[in-house]
């Protein structure tokens, strides 16, 4: 079989099974149908990525789809959120009483459809395609936010929209600029919006046109990501959503706008010759990030808004890594993969904790290690390792970023760093022991967590050790080669 | 042909001040139905301009035509049927007062093209090709819809404002990319149609369940 004809099951396939899934009858039909479909879905998306980490980039579709290294690695992880949260939903919408077979499938089609929209933004050559599956996910999960109609999940729903809706289409503007960037280099013109053509030629981008374009896909793409300050809907939507969602969003979501944002960073670097520029305004952001998502870490009584800004906080580390360069672009791949893991073992803790307690207040689920054995130290576990203790995989991306910051001089940056992430390590620790050993102050349901809930719990855990201890060859050069598409250097290709 | 174009682009500004100055919710649907209906021309109009200018640029072809059918359909008859729908159903006429009032939104509004002018000026050259109108007039209707946006309270009018900034950035793509892929200006017609689909069941929602659709008052969430 061709292997591109990979890249086009990766599309088709979840998009297919999501249509289908509104013809099932039950809930559980639903739910299982979504596993299954998610399921199939990640064996093609892994085959597709072990293609292109052992042979090298694969194109299809005359060039318009194209997988290297940086989309295979995002692809993966996309897939591996997406499976980790269809299991956990078919467990966690069975215990909702309110939830029909209705509202099962039109949560099926809109999942799967995000499925599909986020993968066409990481398997699409055409800039001018991964804006629109970009805006495409906002329209798709806007609706998975109110899968419970309320008041407060609609105030969530339409700022989620108007914000994220007006951001992207800044970042649109941003990419007809990049387009005209390439105006002098005597282009065929239906190849302006192509990556591979953009950057075959990035030497020749007229400089200043790609600097302004790349300020509106900053602002734009960064808005979806959730950078400060264009944060403002995040906790809000993270909040409202059924917890399998959240998990998605703070898994996944925002890591396809970051990635866009990637996409343009080596383009706007050759075109500069190196100067750095790029990246200073990445460092920027991720600062700026880092330590207003901190002062709100530490007042908030919210298990869902805490991990909520603890997503803004980690965005901002990422963004970080990638702006320092050199071994920071490794760490910050690294820590996509950490982040993600540790992000939806948390949001799957809180949200099972929140149906058990009534209520997602922090201070109301005191005592969750003992009356919620499995989700209750899920839940302070993946804030443990969220916050960076050792020996868990956060805190060796951490720590490299933090030698990549060492390692360029950036002593400024590396106090900003420490200072923003120890203001969220103390802060949440906080949180994360009164809720686990306090005194109780309500007494929750009981759990009754099967071995499948057990699974879900640990083996997110369990691969997050088990990096922070060791990491694998193979991995190591999966992450070399992703960054090495962001640092604009040749793919090498070949474990 | 250039001074079609150049008319087209005065109409887009007089219509933005229109809506900038208006409270009827009715009137503003109508206003920004009128200015989709233009944009759905220009790519016609400036394809015919370059024809009879020169000899070598390819002319119409059946692609465009479809192209612009497609977005006047979406943008004069699709967006006004289901705002003028969310509108019956939130039973509103009027906006309620604005967080900028109505002169001063216009004068906003004349600002914004005074600004548009000056940035055209600051532009690389690379920019100077094609009718000299269309990017500072782009660019003032992208700042009039994100001013619409921000400014007003309803649901729908801040819909509106997204219309009118896609409608910017529609006209901005025509100055700066001649031939944008037919595929991805599909794909952009298709996003904005949903995106407003999405807004204006959301806004019947919130409808139901407010009694409103005044999104300033939904405040619960903070922190």
């Amino acid at each position: 079989m061709k292997v591109s004809y990979l890249l086009w099951a990766v599309l088709v396939l979840p998009a297919a099974a999501g249509g289908a899934c509104l013809l099932l009858r039950s809930v559980r039909a639903a739910l299982l149908w979504v596993v299954v479909a998610v399921g199939a879905a990640s064996a093609v998306a892994a085959a597709a990525a072990w293609s292109v980490f052992t042979g090298g980039p694969i194109e299809a579709g005359a060039g318009w789809l194209y997988l290297d290294a940086l989309s295979a690695y995002h692809l993966l992880l996309l897939h591996a959120v997406f499976l980790l949260s269809s299991i956990y939903a078919y467990s966690y919408f069975r215990r909702e009483a309110s939830f029909g077979a209705a509202q099962a499938r039109r949560f099926g089609a809109l999942w799967m459809g995000s499925l599909a929209a986020m993968a066409l933004v990481l398997v699409s050559n055409n800039l001018g395609i991964v804006w629109v599956g970009v805006e495409a996910t906002t329209l798709l999960t806007a609706f998975l936010i109110c899968t419970h109609v309320s008041p407060s999940s609609l105030e969530a729903t339409w700022k989620y929209l108007i914000m994220c809706s007006v951001g992207v289409a800044f970042a649109f503007i941003g990419t007809l600029l990049v387009a005209a960037s390439a105006g002098s280099s005597h282009l065929a013109t239906g190849d302006a919006l192509l990556w591979t053509h953009l950057r075959a030629v990035a030497a020749n981008l007229d400089p200043a046109t790609l600097k302004m374009g790349f300020i509106f896909l900053l602002v734009g793409y960064g808005t979806k990501t959730g950078l400060v300050p264009m944060h403002n809907w995040l906790p809000d939507a993270h909040s409202q959503a059924p917890a399998p969602v959240s998990a998605v969003f703070s898994g996944f979501l925002l890591n396809t706008a970051l990635y866009c944002i990637l996409r343009y960073v080596p383009l706007v670097e050759i075109a500069t010759k190196n100067s750095h520029w790029a990246l200073d305004l990445l460092v920027g952001f991720g600062v700026l990030s880092i330590l207003i998502a901190g002062a709100f870490i530490v007042f908030q009584h919210d298990a869902k808004r805490l991990l909520a800004y603890h997503s803004v906080e980690h965005m901002g580390i990422i963004a970080l890594g990638v702006g320092l360069g050199g071994l920071g672009t490794f760490a910050a791949m690294f820590h996509v993969l950490n982040h993600s893991l540790c992000k939806s073992l948390g949001f799957c803790s809180a949200g099972r904790l929140g149906q058990m307690y009534g209520t997602h207040d922090i201070a109301q689920m005191a005592g969750s290690a003992h009356d919620a054995p499995v989700w209750g130290r899920g839940f302070l576990l993946s804030l443990l390792a969220l916050i960076g203790l050792a020996p868990f995989a956060i805190f060796m991306s951490e720590f490299q970023i933090l030698k990549a910051a060492a390692d360029r001089s950036a002593f400024g940056i590396m106090t900003l760093f420490l200072a923003g992430t120890g203001v969220v390590f103390v802060g949440a620790l906080r949180h994360a022991i009164g809720a686990a050993w306090d005194p109780p102050v309500r007494h929750p349901t009981p759990e009754h967590a099967g071995v499948v809930d057990r699974a879900l719990v640990l083996v997110p855990l369990a691969i997050l050790l088990v990096l922070g201890l060791w990491m694998p060859e193979s991995l190591r050069l999966a992450l070399n080669q992703a960054a090495d598409v962001i640092r604009g250097l040749p793919q090498k290709g070949g474990f | 042909m250039n001074e079609l174009i150049d008319a087209l682009m005065v109409l887009l500004v007089l219509m933005n001040l229109r809506l900038l100055g208006s409270s009827r919710l009715a009137a503003c649907i109508r206003i920004v139905a009128t200015e989709g209906i233009a944009l759905g021309l220009l790519p016609l109009l400036l394809v015919w301009s370059q024809t009879s200018a020169s000899s070598v640029e390819p002319g119409l072809s059946g692609r465009m035509i479809f192209l612009s059918v497609a977005s006047v359909l979406t943008r004069g008859v699709l967006f006004p049927w289901l705002l003028l729908k969310a509108q019956r159903d939130a039973k509103v006429r009027r906006e309620a007062e604005p967080f900028l009032s109505y002169p001063l939104s216009i004068i906003a509004g004349v600002l914004t093209l005074v600004l548009s002018f000056w940035l055209r000026s600051r532009l690389p050259p690379s920019f100077a090709s094609g009718p000299p109108l269309l990017v500072p007039v782009a660019l003032s209707t992208i700042l009039v819809g994100l001013l619409v946006v921000v400014s007003r309270r309803l649901a729908i009018s801040q819909v509106l404002g997204y219309i009118v900034m896609e409608n910017g950035i529609y006209v901005l793509g025509l100055a700066l990319v001649r031939e944008i892929p037919a595929l991805v200006e599909m794909g952009v017609l298709l996003d904005a149609f949903v995106a407003v689909f999405v807004m204006s069941i959301v806004t019947h929602h919130i409808s139901r369940q407010f009694d409103h659709i005044d999104v300033d008052q939904m405040d619960s969430l903070k922190g």
